[in-house]
């Protein structure tokens, strides 16, 4: 197997498709932009600030296939003869389902086109709603099928049935991600540690309040974490008690602050 | 608006701050700026030096979140925010505060509440050094009040 766009020096180059053959060319992207439940019902209701959601993203998406060479360097610009969004509110996973399909009679595959349409129809779908969510995760995005070409049909449910490697819905990649603590100051000296890690398992509740008693169950040196005022910060941001906490998070604890 | 943040070891020149603030600019009515400098009396009549501790990264943003609150309230040009860091002796420069404005009322009003929300809000810790020991400076009631007043208005 090669790399197409590398030339035999190994330098990056595009590939003259001049006397390739045309053939029907096809493809199916997916992706899925993850939210909060509210922001979902908001959506549905066609009752977020920016108006009507989903077309302005499927626009997006169409324009995005469009132009696809001009953000991918060594793509190809191709005259699509069908591109198609479509969109799917799942109130069970609390996400919309993002699918694109290009095609076109052409020298070049079309999945680059399908995958950067569902890319930007996320965006849009996330700049159309960051005003009442700003934690909405873009995930997922990934080909689900290709026809045509010399490189033959691809299609992620036949590869699943016999790769192992793939991944299923929601599973992470590598190791769990942890909850990072961090000590500052006064607090750092009395316990003698500048911070320490947490399995997000052993949080009873995912909140700053959680991890703090998580701490102190494993440990009874953190017994100092209940005494007194001790400040918090999640991701470098000023916490209190039922500020959420996930799974590769910072949380920092600290005495009052004594500046200026 | 614009936002000058500096956390730093070094000692400042607040000369430079006001021409970082104010070159080009011709509808500034109004400077102030506040600067802090170490006492030898504060919890114990002997502070020999102390040293402050920070969170970087947190630091920087938090001083700007303030600065940005400062510029939601009255109607700024630009805010300069210098703190220093590491060890430092009684009469050292601290912390600079410098606020633009086009009018007086605007600038003295800012920097006063930048001041009060720095004093709580932004991640820094006095230790201070004694001829009897070392000590982490403990939080004031006093600097709460005069934060809360910012609240309330």
């Amino acid at each position: 197997m090669t790399l197409t766009h590398l030339n035999a020096r190994g330098e990056a180059h595009m590939v003259d498709v001049a006397d390739k053959p045309e053939s029907r060319r096809e493809a199916r992207a997916r992706g899925r932009i993850r939210m909060q439940p509210a922001t979902l019902a908001l959506l549905a209701e066609g009752g977020l600030p920016k108006g009507d959601v989903l077309a302005t993203a499927r626009i997006a998406g169409i324009q995005a296939a469009k132009r696809t060479h001009e953000l991918i360097p060594l793509c190809h610009a191709l005259a699509l003869s069908k591109v198609t969004l479509d969109f799917e509110l799942d109130s069970a996973q609390n996400c919309v389902w993002v699918e694109a399909f290009c095609r076109l009679n052409g020298r070049t595959g079309v999945e680059m086109e399908a995958l950067t349409a569902v890319s930007v129809a996320c965006l849009t779908l996330y700049d159309m709603c960051k005003a009442v969510d700003k934690a909405m995760i873009i995930d997922g995005v990934q080909l689900e099928e290709k026809r045509g070409g010399r490189s033959g049909d691809f299609s992620r449910q036949a590869t699943a049935d016999t790769a192992p490697a793939v991944l299923d819905e929601g599973a992470s990649l590598g190791e769990t991600p942890i909850v990072a603590v961090r000590f500052l100051a006064e607090l750092r000296e009395r316990l003698g540690e500048a911070g320490t890690e947490l399995d997000p398992a052993q949080l009873a509740v995912a909140d700053i309040a959680g991890v703090k008693r998580a701490l102190m169950t494993a440990d009874p040196r953190y017994a100092l974490l209940g005494e007194g005022r001790v400040l918090a910060a999640c991701n470098q941001v000023m916490a209190s008690d039922t500020t959420p906490v996930a799974p590769g998070d910072e949380v920092a604890f600290f005495p009052p602050v004594t500046g200026g | 608006m614009q936002i000058d943040i500096r956390v730093q070891q070094a000692a400042f020149d607040a000369a430079a701050m006001q021409q970082r603030l104010t070159a080009g600019r011709r509808d500034i009515g109004a400077l102030v700026s506040f600067t802090g400098l170490v006492r030898d009396v504060n919890e114990r009549p002997d502070v020999q030096a102390l040293t402050l501790e920070h969170f970087p990264g947190m630091t920087e943003q938090a001083l700007e979140a303030i600065a940005r609150d400062a510029g939601a309230r009255w109607p700024l040009t630009g805010v300069g925010v210098i703190h220093r860091v590491g060890r430092l002796a009684p009469g050292d420069p601290i912390v600079l505060v410098m606020v633009t404005s086009a009018h007086r009322r605007a600038a003295f009003e800012a920097c006063d509440f930048i001041m009060d929300r720095l004093k709580t809000r932004a991640p820094f810790w006095k230790k201070e050094h004694t001829a009897s020991g070392d000590y982490w400076v403990s939080e004031r009631q006093s600097d709460h009040d005069d934060a809360g007043r910012w609240e309330r208005a």
